[in-house]
């Protein structure tokens, strides 16, 4: 086997290296045969660390939830009523408002986020030479990279302050603040998964719009925003992932009253939502007691309606995918 | 016109399109900024002649002679000031003054009987000197009770002028007399009928001046380093010498309307009494008494902090993030590299490809707080009790739960790296005969190298910069020096997070609760210019052929 062996059998006739017959004998073939399958066995095996953490996710989520679940009247008071007080001696887990407040937080941002993520990825893929475009690529991965946690510093020292003193606002940690900040967060990923959408659309797409006499507005707004629109929406769905699931900044800027803001269209009024909720909550719970079940269910509920999110989103993906060929 | 219309608006749309890449690089900036610039005075600032001392004695840092030089400098710039707080207080505090004229002619009584024993003067002339020293003592304390200047007046002439002087000559009552003088003189100048109200001011006055200053004496025996010196810094005594300057209300200007806040210079209060000149001289000389100087304290990044965040750095929550990010990443790499290489060497798409890539994406999509109950579900309360390792957050805890966060990341990048390796390669390594695996270890691999690296530090500078996922499974706010796997750690994330809403303690040090976050972002930033340094690079060199 090995190419340092003493050439005893060469014969005279060989070149020189060809030192082992070519043809292997059928126990090296077999031998070879099985290490290389038990070698993707052991592969797999590492690699479907993957799946049975989802499974386990999903399982003990589940598991801890179920307690909640099950109990008679829990789960309708969940998502109707908005008294939720689970420290009293009866406790009331009505989870309305939370769900609300998280609602209203990711649309609030995605009203700021999907225009601007959207005409920053139009301007990266159609506007803007190469040389400026890897200028501007690190500003968005630094955007991205920021710790969540230090978006909610700056939230509730720098910002919320602000829109007290300036803005005269009776508190700066509130829905307005929070939705701010998580657009920022989700801008870097519209505007990386949109540019790749947009970038993909042929240039032979933009090509033949140029050529009827369209603007670049009209080639971008009528041609190539339409033929990418899957790969849109699905940068979308994953920006509002990233601003539904996102925990720190909400926690700490949104002030976190349980109500539902009403006129609705009261953008400064603190809200909790459901990620502030487990977070703060969980902390001051007995495990094992209702409340933590309640707070576990919160939890499948954002797992849910992440995992459908994403389901969506990538099933856009493909179809984007499927279309370009 | 149509046309220009047309290219109006397409200017229109391409202004508009740059306006919000601006607006994103804007941004970055809002929130880096303030982090940065004011966590930058956490590390360079006017350090004063009290972060000198907290230094020496709470860290053994710095020349111990030098310091002691500098702190009797300071006490000696002082001293005017607690000298007119100490006279002042004497006409104001009439507790205090009574006290001590108690306490005089308690011992006065003992002189007296001593001498009566000694036989130096007969017991009928010891009773009538205690009678008379008894009389002006009462008389003295009625002068200290009355609000009245005039009454006050009387007494302390009635006091002076006693025909007993004579006879208590050479005796400890003879500093009755020395006290009368003294209160006569601040009566003079005291409105006495304001007395409480100024008890009440001077109390504020002292308790500003030991905020600035330290406590007046070495107090040791004070249990929080924080009370045991006086300001460190020159930008937070400019704000304490603020709060001496000026008194603060909210006064109604109009009804209805909300209050307004209205800033009187404290020293009216203090109009005509010996400490007016106080705060003049406290402003004038505020640099002889505290001594700043330009300071650059590198070690905040690696010392521990005293009672809180008060004083110190955040060097245990450094360890604890460096830490839980190492543990994560040591887990998370090899797995993930492992699950790219089977994704890209090992088979087509298969059923198994699919769903294995369904669960990437699904765990890329959890939620960081859910991945924070799992890990308090699984690993805190089911796996690792159940190994019988570790009760209770740990770091391994939230090591593991991170590793599973950063997973998708690092298989994700490592796949593309290793996708990207062209396919010549492999081919080449196959053709001399080396088997997959050797191909994959010596060819493939290091070339997909800088690819993969790229990955693991960033998904290292977002296990670094998690919250959510270590709140139930590893972080505390207060805690020892991390150093064990099975106990729980301080984090950089979480104490930023505790310091900006929690802590009623940060709320007093702003520069320590910026320093935190700047540590941070310091880190993830650094790591994250590693990673796009790396990336350029690899594309030099694709492109460069």
């Amino acid at each position: 086997m090995n190419s340092n062996q003493t050439p005893q059998a060469t014969s005279s006739t060989a070149a020189d290296g060809f030192d082992r017959p070519l043809l292997l004998t059928p126990g090296q073939d077999l031998s070879g045969w099985a290490f290389r399958n038990v070698g993707r066995a052991l592969l797999f095996l590492v690699a479907s660390t993957c799946i049975l953490s989802v499974l386990f996710i999903f399982l003990f989520i589940l598991r801890e939830a179920i307690p909640f679940l099950t109990k008679s009247g829990y789960l309708a008071e969940l998502f109707t009523s908005r008294e939720w007080y689970p420290a009293r001696t009866k406790p009331l887990f009505g989870g309305w408002a939370i769900l609300v407040g998280s609602v209203y937080v990711t649309l609030g941002a995605l009203v700021v986020a999907v225009p601007i993520g959207l005409l920053a990825a139009v301007f990266l893929s159609d506007i803007v030479p190469f040389r400026l475009r890897q200028v501007i690529k690190p500003i968005i991965e630094l955007l991205a990279a920021i710790p969540s946690v230090a978006y909610g510093f700056f939230a509730v020292l720098v910002f919320a302050p602000w829109m007290q003193n300036t803005l005269g606002m009776d508190t700066g940690t509130n829905a307005l603040n929070a939705s701010v900040i998580l657009a920022v967060m989700a801008i870097p990923t519209i505007v990386s998964i949109s540019e790749d959408a947009l970038t993909a659309i042929g240039r032979e797409i933009r090509e033949g719009a140029y050529a009827l006499g369209s603007t670049r507005a009209e080639t971008t707004l009528k041609v190539i925003l339409p033929a990418a629109r899957s790969g849109i929406l699905a940068a979308i769905i994953l920006g509002m992932m990233r601003a539904i699931g996102e925990t720190m900044v909400v926690w700490m800027a949104s002030g976190n009253a349980v109500q539902v803001p009403t006129p609705w269209w009261d953008i400064t009024t603190s809200v909790r939502t459901m990620t502030a909720t487990i977070a703060g909550e969980m902390g001051e719970t007995v495990h094992g007691s209702d409340h933590y079940h309640a707070l576990f269910a919160i939890g499948l509920a954002l797992l849910s309606i992440t995992f459908v999110l994403n389901i969506i989103s990538e099933s856009l993906l493909a179809r984007a995918k499927r279309k370009r060929g | 016109m149509r046309t220009l219309i047309r290219r109006i608006l397409d200017r229109l749309f391409t202004s508009v399109a740059g306006l919000s890449v601006l607006l994103m690089s804007a941004a970055l900036v809002l929130v880096l900024g303030p982090i940065l610039w004011r966590g930058a005075t956490a590390v360079v600032f006017q350090g004063t002649v009290e972060f000198r001392r907290m230094q020496l004695y709470e860290f053994g840092r710095g020349d111990a002679e030098a310091v002691k030089a500098e702190v009797a400098q300071a006490t000696q710039a002082r001293a005017p000031v607690y000298q007119m707080l100490d006279e002042f207080s004497e006409g104001i505090l009439v507790e205090k003054l009574s006290d001590r004229a108690k306490d005089i002619n308690r011992s006065f009584d003992d002189q007296v009987a001593h001498r009566v024993d000694a036989g130096t003067i007969s017991s009928e002339e010891g009773r009538r000197l205690g009678r008379a020293a008894r009389k002006l003592r009462r008389t003295l304390l009625d002068a200290y009770d009355t609000d009245d200047k005039d009454e006050a007046l009387e007494l302390l002439d009635e006091v002076l002028s006693s025909p007993a002087r004579k006879d208590l000559k050479n005796t400890v009552a003879e500093s009755l007399f020395k006290q009368a003088g003294k209160y006569k003189r601040i009566v003079e100048s005291v409105d006495l009928t304001q007395r409480d109200t100024y008890a009440e001011s001077l109390r504020e006055v002292s308790d500003i001046l030991r905020e600035l200053f330290g406590p007046r004496r070495e107090d040791r025996a004070a249990d929080l380093a924080e009370v045991r010196y006086g300001v460190t810094r020159a930008d937070q005594a400019a704000r304490v010498l603020d709060r001496l300057l000026w008194t603060e209300k909210w006064v109604p200007v109009e009804p209805g309307k909300p209050l307004v806040k209205k800033r009187t210079p404290r020293a009216e209060r203090f109009q005509g009494t010996p400490i007016a000149g106080l705060f003049s001289t406290v402003e004038r000389d505020l640099d002889k008494m505290l001594r700043p100087e330009t300071t650059v304290y590198w070690r905040f990044f690696t010392d521990n902090s005293t009672t809180g965040h008060f004083f110190g750095g955040v060097g245990p929550e450094v360890v604890g993030t460096l830490m839980l990010t190492a543990l994560a990443m040591a887990i998370a790499v090899p797995i993930g590299v492992v699950t790219a290489a089977y994704l890209v060497e090992c088979t087509k798409d298969t059923l198994v490809v699919r769903i294995l890539r369904t669960c990437i994406n699904t765990l890329a999509g959890v939620p960081s707080i859910v991945f924070g109950l799992f890990g308090l579900a699984f690993f805190v309360l089911w796996a690792l009790p159940g190994l019988d390792l570790a009760h209770g957050s740990s770091v391994l805890a939230g090591g593991l739960t991170l590793a599973l966060l950063v997973l998708p990341i690092i298989i994700r990048s490592s796949e593309e790296a290793i996708r990207a390796v062209p396919q010549s390669y492999k081919e080449a390594s196959l053709a001399l005969g080396a088997g997959g695996l050797r191909t994959f270890l010596t060819v493939t691999l290091p070339a997909a190298l800088p690819g993969v690296l790229t990955g693991v530090i960033l998904s290292m500078s977002r296990a670094a910069g998690e919250t959510a996922p270590i709140l139930f499974t590893a972080a505390v706010a207060v805690g020892p020096w991390p150093g064990s796997l099975l106990k729980p750690c301080r984090t950089l994330s979480y104490a930023s997070y505790d310091m900006a809403v929690g802590d009623r303690v940060a709320q007093r040090v702003p520069h320590n609760q910026f320093g935190m976050i700047l540590a941070l972002v310091l880190l993830v930033l650094i790591l994250n210019v590693a990673a796009i340094l790396i990336r350029s690079r690899i594309s030099r060199k694709l492109r460069g052929g």
